[in-house]
């Protein structure tokens, strides 16, 4: 059996890209392949990660190597001069521009990743996008073999109770608006607090804001957030979870009245099907890969037009037969994400 | 059941505009909507648009580094090594950092004097590429001629502009704002207004503007283009424009038509008149006899223009015959058909009019 190795610079617990690297590891084990995961590092709570420097000496010209690309590193570099069949993941890198004026390390790294994906390209034998979206821009970017196959999600995992604190804290009355996702400038959480002091203003006085998702990677714009909530009124209206745990996420989406995301760049946006798999109705702004991903199964909206987007999300919870509409064409939707049935199609794309 | 998501999308949107009327949507929530996020530069901003304002913000940036390793047990001596390191480097990098912000800070002033200092070479260059764009639009169509001497020469024959006017001015009966493009001397609104037509002229040349109004006419002096451009959507109800299309480019004379369709009401006549370049004698010869004609415009690709712009019923007529002819009073047969054929292809109508309608709503 053809031994595969993936290969990530960063494996964290929690994290999407790291959780898509393990599920597949689990996958290929469990047809039979030799399957290990490789990192620079590997963050606490993770386990069973070897350390990159082992693939230069374990690797055999028959093997699979694959690179998960999210962010640029020198690392990746010399792992495609290793003799194998070396496949890359891209889970796209957000563009510079986000970052301009906000967090200048972020958008020096951005500017460095996209350039060294472009120096990969002779190297790489096969090129996935983990989205049609991200598969045009490998395709743009000159890499000759391509496929399209969505990230793998181990569905099983939400099968655990809700953080019973979350639940309870989250009981009382008023609409909550949920986003999860990493703090960062091109999901806009900041347009996500505008959007609340409308709706606070012009629908229900009681609406709240959660925010899920690690703050420590963008702390100048975490910084920035806070002062924008307060500035219009809506600080004690606006929570930052920070990083939680399944249980915790879990209780998040068993809590929220409403998905709403106005992310301008995302490579696939894995928690807008978390929120259909937990019956949450989706209203999101059609940016980058976010229509794909959601396939009719929301209301997706064209234009970033705040109050109509505040409104729409009202109307949904407003009418039963609408907000149920919505959650069944989710559940409709999530077939396609199907553990099984995605594997399935990784396995043929990999022809393993 | 299947969502109407255009009809939610509808909906939210009615209800917006519900909360702005009431008064629920008003100024508070537009401050919160558009508040600038506080502690810096607005997102999305590409600094390379001014990259001169941006250094400015990257020199007062600071750069931190923390050696702290959070690894268990080994975690304290790679901190101090790492301090160990930073504290045997840091004069020298101090250094380094010092004269390199020196040197950055220097750059950005530099860029900044060159970008506010006047270049004189630069300006004198630039002013002399203009001067020779206007004078080569002026040579084009000869601007610097006396157009009182031309006229007085081949310009204007009063006759044939009152007769071509009779011919298109019940075209216009019962309308009340027609515009006449070009309207010169006033013929054609002297006529509409004798028949009760509302109608209006605009003109280039302001002693032809102080002419029609000498005689009680409404003229206006501006330029064809410029004047339709300032006028509402479906604010004149008919257009009469004799000898103006040979006087714009080709783009040009799109963008009229374009305009015309967005200013006539539904059902509008225009009638637009040209020298027949068909008739060879005018399309090799009199057409140029006036220096400020572009180009010729053949009837085909005329009509063709207005079709394409939207107008409806585009009509074609000629007029004008050419007052020399080839004698046809010859035996009948292959002399006669080819004499009659060189009389159609040299000495047809010298004009020819394009007529068209605005669509009905």
């Amino acid at each position: 059996m053809t031994a595969v190795h993936q290969f990530h610079p960063v494996l964290a617990p929690g994290d999407a890209m790291s959780d898509h690297v393990f599920a597949l590891r689990d996958r290929l084990r469990s047809w039979g392949h030799p399957a290990e995961a490789y990192a620079i590092e590997a963050k606490p709570g993770v386990s069973d990660v070897l350390p990159y420097r082992r693939l230069f000496r374990t690797v055999r010209p028959e093997d699979m190597l694959i690179l998960h690309y999210s962010m640029g590193s020198e690392v990746f570099d010399q792992l495609v001069k290793i003799e194998a069949r070396r496949v890359l993941v891209y889970h796209n890198v957000t563009p510079p521009e986000f970052f301009a004026g906000v967090n200048p390390h972020a958008a020096a790294s951005a500017r460095l990743g996209q350039r060294r994906l472009s120096e990969l390209v002779p190297r790489i034998d096969l090129a996935i996008g983990v989205s049609e979206y991200n598969t045009r821009e490998l395709t743009a970017r000159g890499f000759a073999k391509t496929a399209s196959v969505p990230i793998l999600i181990d569905w099983a995992r939400f099968d655990t109770a809700p953080d019973e604190a979350v639940l309870r804290a989250w009981s009382g009355p008023g609409t909550k608006l949920l986003f999860v996702g990493r703090i960062s400038p091109n999901k806009r959480q900041d347009e996500l607090i505008r959007l609340l002091a409308y709706y606070r203003r012009c629908i229900d006085p009681a609406a709240q804001l959660i925010l899920v998702g690690a703050y420590r990677d963008q702390p100048q714009y975490h910084h920035r957030l806070h002062a924008l909530a307060r500035a219009i009124g809506v600080d004690g209206a606006v929570t930052f979870t920070g990083p939680v745990s399944v249980a915790e996420l879990v209780a998040y989406y068993r809590s929220a009245s409403v998905f709403v995301s106005l992310s301008e760049h995302e490579g696939f946006g894995i928690p807008l099907l978390e929120a259909m798999h937990f019956g949450v109705p989706v209203v999101a702004l059609d940016r980058a890969a976010v229509g794909e991903t959601v396939g009719g199964a929301g209301v997706l909206v064209g234009d970033k037009n705040i109050p109509a987007i505040a409104e729409t999300c009202a109307l949904v919870l407003e009418r039963p037969p609408l907000r149920d509409a919505l959650v069944a064409a989710g559940h409709k939707r999530l077939e396609a994400f199907a553990t099984d049935r995605v594997a399935e199609r990784t396995r043929e794309v990999l022809g393993l | 059941m299947s969502v109407d998501i255009d009809a939610v999308l509808a909906e939210a949107r009615a209800r917006v505009q519900e909360k702005r009327a009431s008064g629920a949507f008003g100024a508070a929530v537009d401050a919160a909507l558009s508040a600038p996020l506080p502690g810096g530069g607005p997102l999305l901003t590409d600094e390379l648009e001014d990259p001169v304002g941006a250094l400015g913000t990257v020199l007062q940036e600071d750069i931190g580094y923390d050696a702290t390793s959070r690894r268990r047990i080994v975690g304290a001596p790679v901190t101090f090594a790492r301090k160990s390191v930073i504290s045997l480097i840091r004069w020298w990098i101090t250094a380094l950092f010092e004269r390199q912000e020196r040197v950055n800070k220097l750059v950005t002033a530099a860029l900044v004097q060159q970008r506010d200092r006047p270049s004189p070479g630069y300006d004198a260059r630039l002013r002399k590429v203009e001067e020779a764009l206007a004078a080569r639009a002026r040579d084009e169509v000869a601007a610097d001629l006396h157009s009182v001497y031309f006229q007085a020469r081949f310009g204007g024959d009063e006759p044939v502009i009152a007769a071509q006017a009779a011919q298109f001015v019940d075209l216009f009966a019962g309308r009340t704002r027609v515009c006449d493009l070009g309207s010169g001397r006033g013929t054609f609104l002297a006529l509409a207004k004798e028949r009760g037509i509302g109608a209006y002229g605009v003109d280039l040349d302001p002693r032809m503007v102080e002419h029609a109004s000498g005689l009680g006419l409404e003229v206006v002096a501006d330029d064809a283009l410029a004047h339709l451009r300032s006028l509402e959507p479906a604010s004149i109800d008919g257009l009469f424009a004799r000898h103006i299309a040979e006087h714009v480019l080709p783009g040009e004379l799109v963008a009229i038509l374009r305009e015309l369709r967005r200013v006539l009401r539904p059902g509008s006549p225009i009638v637009l008149i040209t020298p027949n370049p068909a008739t060879l004698t005018v399309g090799a010869h009199t057409f140029w006899l006036d220096p400020s004609h572009r180009r010729p415009i053949p009837p085909e690709l005329f009509r063709f223009y207005l079709e394409v712009e939207g107008f409806v019923r585009v009509s074609l007529r000629t007029f004008e015959p050419s007052d020399e002819r080839l004698n046809e009073d010859v035996p009948a047969g292959a002399t006669r058909d080819n004499v009659r054929l060189l009389n159609r292809t040299l000495f047809g109508d010298r004009d020819y009019a394009v007529v068209g309608f605005a669509p009905e709503a």
